[in-house]
């Protein structure tokens, strides 16, 4: 009896955690919108989406142990985000080009490259992070990183150029129309080889 | 009303969630949960197998390791990742591309063990640490299949195995220290099943790109699943509003239709039916297949009639 009580206690916070990280992604989708629902729900659903994050800890100092072990928790259990996959809307998607610049005069373009089609979708989910990091530094720090991985397969590249856009999807009506998908360059950065990038 | 009528109230609430929870039944939802989780994870290593050593390598990869990993150590330091397996293999002359190279065999070996039913305990626990190391060191490049297996191996391992069909059962004669919470294990897994689903569904019910079909268009179009051309994609455009509050009801019906005996069977194979959909529709082949392997281990196994299925492994304790 007694292992059962323990299980109905777990599954009891189990499920809280579920439900906050659950309401809290919710919550946000409505904040950071579009959504149908009112412009009023937007506010709402700042306030809400703050106090479902004090619920799951996240209002105490990183280094707080009832942080670090309720996120670790959340971690090893698969459940540290939320459910709203292509929700409420599908985004449009981003590209990386890179520029290669050689000793010669010489202009390559090349973008970065692997094997299979599963680690092509896994690349793309790489370059929606990028997208939609508000932080600019991290941005160029992975677009670095990437540049790195190019220039290690063309050596005798002078200076890379990285070109970083985003794609905007035509609608049906549009592509019907004639339109097809757009390319506007967000961000451009300029890497010097002459000791790596 | 009176503290007798409070307590009568309370006690018979504790006795429904208890036989709730703790339901008789028997293993075959765990010999379905175990096998699809050792094809999933198969299948997940040899999609991989030749990109494996790139996208987790710290230097010399598509993108550095050690960034995601210290990334991570400032929300939770203590959440597995293959830094510590590096780390450790530094102590005895071991490289990085031969840690990582048996990570994935190992990763490899746990899931056909799964598949057979060997060790089921101790494969379970190293798939999950694995996969998870895996997801989490490269944590720019998981996605919504990371989350998925990490769940489904995470009430794995905690399950009682071994079931009945495994290898340990048959040939090695082992048996489940704690067959009383099968049933308990399996409504985990119904239940956050409908956390999922409604979730999901109540987020695109929030966009107005679902309920007129737009948000199909874009989703088939979209690099890199846009592996139908458009041109054909066109020719159906007259589904997509349609497809669109489909998914929509059957998402966030799920927690309402999956429990009725009339219901589930129809909402069991509409979801099924979806996540194959995407996979073929969308190449998100490992995305479906995990899905389809939860939802047809949590609420499949009483449909799919196993042969010389006896009711339960063992009487359900009597509650006093």
């Amino acid at each position: 009896m007694r292992t059962k009580y323990f299980c109905v206690a777990w599954f009891v916070l189990h499920f809280l955690v579920i439900m906050s990280v659950s309401c809290r992604d919710t919550l946000r989708s409505v904040a950071e919108g579009p959504t149908i629902l009112p412009r009023w729900s937007k506010d709402f659903s700042q306030k809400a989406e703050a106090i479902a994050s004090v619920a799951l800890g996240q209002d105490l100092v990183v280094s707080n142990p009832v942080r670090q072990v309720l996120a670790t928790y959340l971690h090893v259990a698969g459940i540290e985000s939320g459910y709203g996959y292509f929700a409420p809307n599908v985004p449009g998607t981003y590209k990386l080009t890179f520029e290669l610049h050689y000793p010669d005069g010489r202009i390559e373009y090349a973008r970065p490259q692997v094997s299979s089609t599963a680690a092509a979708l896994r690349l793309t989910g790489l370059l929606d992070q990028i997208g939609r990091t508000k932080y600019d530094a991290l941005k160029e720090i992975l677009v670095k990183m990437l540049a790195q991985s190019v220039w290690r397969e063309h050596r005798d590249v002078k200076t890379i150029r990285a070109e970083f856009g985003s794609i905007s999807l035509p609608s049906l009506t549009e592509f019907q129309q004639g339109k097809r998908e757009s390319y506007q360059t967000l961000y451009t950065y300029d890497f010097s080889l002459t000791q790596g990038p | 009303m009176t503290t007798r009528g409070v307590v009568n109230h309370a006690s018979l609430f504790k006795d429904r969630l208890v036989t709730f929870l703790f339901p008789i039944g028997t293993d075959s939802w765990l010999t379905l949960l175990r096998l699809g989780l050792g094809l999933q994870v198969i299948f997940y290593s040899l999609s991989l197998r030749n990109d494996w050593n790139y996208l987790l390598s710290g230097a010399g990869g598509l993108i550095n390791r050690n960034l995601a990993e210290a990334l991570l150590s400032v929300e939770s330091r203590f959440t597995p990742r293959l830094g510590w397996l590096l780390a450790l293999a530094k102590h005895v002359g071991l490289d990085e591309h031969i840690v990582l190279s048996a990570a994935w065999i190992c990763l490899l070996g746990a899931g056909c063990a799964l598949v057979f039913g060997f060790a089921c305990r101790f494969c379970a626990i190293l798939a999950w640490f694995l996969h998870l190391c895996a997801a989490k060191s490269g944590g720019f490049i998981s996605y919504g299949v990371d989350n998925f297996m990490t769940i489904g191996l995470f009430y794995l391992m905690l399950s009682p195995l071994p079931d009945r069909y495994s290898v340990d059962w048959r040939l090695r004669e082992l048996r489940p220290k704690d067959p009383q919470l099968l049933g308990f294990w399996r409504r985990v897994l119904q239940l956050h099943l409908c956390v999922i689903y409604f979730f999901s569904g109540l987020t695109k019910c929030l966009g107005s790109g679902w309920w007129d079909g737009s948000n199909i268009w874009r989703s088939l179009i979209r690099p890199p699943f846009n592996i139908i051309d458009p041109e054909t994609l066109v020719r159906w455009k007259y589904l997509f509003p349609v497809a669109g509050i489909f998914i929509c009801l059957l998402e966030i019906g799920y927690p309402f239709f999956i429990w009725n005996d009339k219901t589930r069977k129809i909402w069991l194979i509409g979801i099924c039916a979806m996540h194959a959909g995407i996979g073929f529709m969308m190449g998100m082949y490992l995305f479906a297949l995990i899905m389809i392997i939860l939802n047809v281990a949590a609420f499949g196994s009483g449909l799919v009639r196993f042969r010389r299925e006896s009711p339960s492994l063992r009487p359900q304790e009597v509650v006093p």
